[in-house]
């Protein structure tokens, strides 16, 4: 009798399509750091999420689960996202939740950093080749969208990138490791000049 | 006395037997909503991730939130008000023999603002953020800053409720203390006072003596999370540990606060449905003032492995296990003053029994917890939390129950079925364990408490844990629905039950010479008391009964 | 209580003794005393014509059937209490000398572990860190330094039957000797919030050979 409420209960859990309702309901576990409309929170380290590409959310939220990320002791913020991405248990809850997050509108997020537009445009160079003129990204090149994130958390990504906190799987993370080298030509203030440019761009 | 108007009469009543039920229908309420949230996290454990009837799906965040608001208010919003404060104002005047508490004003602002603080918890589930989620112990760091606790408003709001239940029993703690010394009818001596009197009092001197320091300590808090102070903030100076000392300098004795009220309603009710005097009521009376002054020195056993100084465990390992002697005295004497007895199974009697059956469980499994030694494999885990609630569950819910079915003539002047009320205890009893037992198992097999889901843990994720859990959440779905028809028992009767006389269970306590229901002011006279309370099936006399206020016939003075 | 999970360290067995010894103890008291309860419900239940007896427990005779019981708990808890402290001083006060350190830091929510290298020292270049991983020599005796990084968190290992809060600003020594190889759950035993419940760590103990193979792996 038992055994049967276990079964029932599985068969309602592991639904096999993914569907709209269900990347709802799977968001709510999101909601509580990035926010009902994926506005993201500084405060917790939670990034702005809202419109992230499909494809990257999904990748990403595979390499928390699969400690390829969040698994640097210096990478606080990738620490805590860790358990939550693992906790997402199939594929469809976590293409779902990848489709429900990038179709959320992507918001205006306040600038918190002071970097020069102008310097900033040229180091913006190195980026273009991949992420685009326009900041778009490239997912043929597997180059996320650097516009409408928020600018504390591209930041502390390329701080991550250079450090070797995030990117320094090359098994695991190859394309990844790619932003390792270009992040290491830029200091702290040319990093800040970068934000500061792609925040421009619209 | 004037007409009164239905908001005078009932809302703002100043009458401590309308002030007794406000408290017990507000309690009511909060035991609704506090099982309503085991429910819910009971089904998330059982089968997790699914969406819950009722609820949705549960999210690691809400279920911390349901866990922590299902201790507090059953604790704070249930328990307390229920034990200490409905029947102690039903009963204290009553007992007593007299017309109403000492201060009947202060008596209606404690219930107000123990009716604010309900209010406050409510709302603290609908701000941003959702409620607070730390824990009913509140530890900080995680409960002073909202970086870590994601809950800024929720925590704030279930802080202040807290503080403001205090405030409440404060001054409900003074009046019991002051009217039970004060206005004791004419030849009421200190050994003639009934003895859930004498618990009540008791608790509330418990309460009163102990609380300060966590209202203190509430404040520091408050002042952590709102103006950024670092009480607790080891980063600014501060010590977490502090909070914990604060808050089971409080909580150890908070157990007694509940329990003692609780073993005086289960005293009244066996000596009347087994016609027995009390075994040994000093006895009674001295364990009980020897448990309230160890409780205070017992509070470091929840922290043996917090981090303070592993030479302080010794010393507290002692006194925790001694604090098991006058619990089991106690025990002792109720279980002997069933010898020799005539005993009835009432609806009532038959909760006042499982009370003991089911409170010797939480106590003797208290024994594996207070021993250093093996509570540092026992800390934290589902053994803790089936322990807690063998005591907790037999207080709050068997001894309330027992309380209810037993003076329910009194408060409402009709009877409930005893039928259904039968239907309840076995329905309410036999769950319960069920719930409980395997959650002893699953502790001893090493499942800690909060967590959200055991699918992570291999130890911990076998078939057979896991139908042990959803055992134990089936036996609940079944416990809260045998609670419809106490539900309806107890408001159908109020409405259309047996009409009560004065003295239905032909019992010696004062109470029962006033009407039923008591009018405001209870008494036509007040009456005289010539003898203790449980003089019942005194050899030579015709009745098994002689009540306190019954003059003595003639030759014997009392 | 090893039926039901197994020992892995060198106290694991002492701690269940006293889980057993209590046991013991406890249980005769508990099914003493609800057996006398029940008899009294059946024996003594309500008849015709049988009025109850009136007792009232002053007299000495039948005190009696108080004190003994009263005398016989102090000494029962006096046992429960010789042997608690004496397992007590062995694993929380008395810590035998250290083979390795380890590091553990808990932060919201994982278990970092810092491992001594092949020099066996913490605190040199060649420390392995690892996150929610913790890999250790069958029958070394380690001493763990505990700390945590933001909010209290709790160090807790069934199988060796070990438990320490981890406190910020502070750092807890204690100790453990893994007695048999394996892989096994540490989980977090303190509300440390949202992701409290998905706190969870690993524990392989392996034989030193394994165990410097996987060091050279990732000094590599």
């Amino acid at each position: 009798m038992l055994r049967l409420y276990v079964v029932v209960a599985l068969s309602f859990s592991l639904p096999v399509v993914a569907s709209p309702r269900q990347g709802k309901q799977t968001y709510a576990f999101c909601a509580v750091c990035h926010g009902e409309r994926g506005e993201g929170n500084h405060t917790v380290g939670a990034p702005q999420i809202a419109g992230m590409e499909e494809w990257y959310v999904r990748e990403q939220l595979l390499k928390f689960q699969q400690g390829v990320r969040g698994t640097h002791p210096e990478d606080i913020a990738g620490m805590r996202m860790r358990p939550m991405a693992r906790y997402l248990q199939n594929t469809a809850q976590i293409e779902a939740v990848s489709a429900y997050v990038a179709a959320l509108p992507t918001l205006k997020s306040t600038s918190t950093l002071k970097g020069s537009w102008v310097k900033g445009e040229v180091h913006y160079k190195l980026c273009i080749a991949c992420h685009g003129a326009d900041g778009k990204g490239n997912s043929q090149l597997k180059a996320p969208a650097l516009v409408g994130r928020s600018d504390w958390y591209l930041l502390t990504q390329m701080r991550n990138y250079k450090a070797g906190v995030r990117g320094n799987d090359p098994k695991r993370d190859p394309v990844g490791m790619t932003m390792r080298p270009i992040t290491m030509t830029l200091d702290e203030q040319a990093m800040i000049d970068v934000v500061a440019y792609i925040s421009g761009l619209r | 006395m004037t007409e009164q108007n239905f908001w005078q009469k009932y809302i703002f009543s100043t009458d401590h037997k309308i002030i007794g039920m406000q408290y017990m229908f507000t309690g009511m309420i909060m035991a609704l909503i506090g099982g309503y949230f085991a429910y819910t996290f009971r089904m998330q454990l059982a089968f997790p991730g699914t969406e819950v009837f009722g609820f949705g799906t549960v999210s690691p965040h809400e279920y911390n939130s349901l866990v922590t608001n299902h201790g507090t208010i059953m604790i704070f919003w249930v328990a307390m008000p229920v034990l200490l404060a409905t029947f102690g104002n039903f009963l204290i005047p009553l007992m007593i023999g007299c017309d109403d508490m000492v201060f009947p004003r202060l008596n209606r602002l404690s219930y107000q603002v123990f009716l604010l603080s309900a209010i406050v918890l409510v709302a603290s589930f609908f701000v941003a953020g959702g409620g607070f989620g730390g824990a009913w112990t509140a530890y900080p760091p995680l409960s002073a800053q909202a970086k870590y606790n994601m809950t800024q408003y929720g925590a704030t709001l279930w802080l202040i409720a807290v503080a403001l239940e205090f405030v409440a029993f404060l001054l409900g703690g003074i009046n019991f203390i002051t009217t039970l010394m004060n206005s004791r009818a004419k030849g009421m001596k200190m050994y003639d006072i009934p003895i859930v009197l004498w618990m009540i009092v008791l608790a509330s001197i418990l309460f009163m003596a102990s609380v300060g320091p966590l209202i203190a300590g509430a404040i520091m808090l408050l002042f952590d999370q709102t103006l950024g102070t670092g009480f607790f903030d080891p980063a600014q100076g501060g010590d977490p540990i502090l909070w914990q000392h604060l808050f089971w300098f409080f909580g150890h004795p908070e157990v007694y606060v509940v329990l003692l009220p609780a073993m005086g309603i289960v005293a009244e009710i066996i000596t009347v449905f087994s016609r027995k005097k009390l075994f040994a009521y000093k006895t009674v009376l001295y364990t009980a003032f020897a448990t309230g002054v160890l409780s205070f020195f017992v509070w470091a056993h929840h922290q043996f492995i917090a981090g303070i100084d592993p030479r302080m465990a010794n010393v507290f390992a002692v006194t925790t296990l001694l604090i098991s002697i006058p619990i089991a005295e106690m025990l002792f004497v109720y279980i002997a003053t069933l010898y020799g007895g005539s005993i009835r199974l009432t609806a009532a009697m038959l909760f006042a029994l499982s009370f003991l059956a089911a409170f010797l469980i939480g106590g003797v499994t208290g024994i594996f917890l207070g021993a250093s030694g093996a509570d540092i494999y026992f800390h934290d885990t589902y053994f803790v939390v089936a322990h807690f609630h063998y005591t907790f569950f037999p207080i709050a819910i068997l001894a309330v129950f027992a309380g209810l079915y037993y003076w329910f003539p009194k408060m409402f002047g009709r009877h409930m079925s005893e039928t259904l009320g039968k239907i309840h205890f076995w329905g309410t009893f036999i769950p319960f364990n069920l719930i409980f037992l395997p959650l002893f198992f699953l502790g001893a097999a090493g499942q800690h408490r909060r967590i959200y889901s055991y699918e992570l843990f291999s130890e911990l994720n076998s078939a057979d844990f896991q139908n042990l859990r959803v055992l134990a959440t089936v036996a609940l779905i079944v416990m809260l629905i045998f609670q419809l028809p106490f539900l309806y028992n107890f408001f159908a009767s109020m409405l259309r039950g047996k009409v009560a006389t004065a003295n239905p269970w032909q019992a010696n306590t004062l109470e029962w010479a006033a009407p039923s229901p008591p009018p405001h002011g209870n008494f036509a006279t007040l009456p005289e008391v010539y003898r203790p309370p449980y003089e019942y099936s005194v050899p030579g006399r015709e009745s098994d009964f002689w009540p306190q206020h019954e003059k003595p016939s003639g030759e014997s003075k009392a | 209580m090893d039926l039901i999970i197994e020992q892995a360290s060198s106290f694991a067995a002492d701690i269940d003794m006293v889980i057993l010894l209590i046991a013991v103890l406890a249980g005769f008291w508990f099914f003493l005393a609800e057996a006398v309860l029940f008899y009294f419900i059946f024996k003594f239940r309500q008849r015709k014509g049988v009025k109850a007896q009136y007792i009232t427990g002053t007299r000495k005779e039948e005190k009696k059937w108080l004190h003994w019981p009263h005398n016989l708990i102090i000494v029962c808890d006096l046992v429960i209490i010789f042997f608690a402290i004496k397992v007590w001083y062995d694993i929380k006060q008395d810590l035998p000398p250290a083979q390795e350190v380890v590091q553990v830091i808990g932060r919201q929510w994982s278990w970092q572990f810092v491992h001594p290298g092949l020099d066996k020292q913490l605190g040199t270049a060649d420390d392995v860190a690892t996150v929610d991983e913790l890999r250790v020599k069958v029958g070394v005796t380690y001493h763990f330094k505990l700390e945590s990084r933001d909010v209290l968190h709790s160090f807790s290992v069934p199988v060796f039957r070990l438990k320490q809060d981890a406190v910020p600003g502070r750092v807890f020594t204690g100790w453990f000797t893994p007695t048999k190889t394996g892989t096994y759950d540490i989980q977090c035993a303190e509300m440390c919030g949202m992701g409290h419940g998905l706190m969870q760590g690993r524990l392989v103990i392996e034989d030193e050979a394994a165990h410097d193979e996987w060091l050279r792996n990732k000094a590599t």
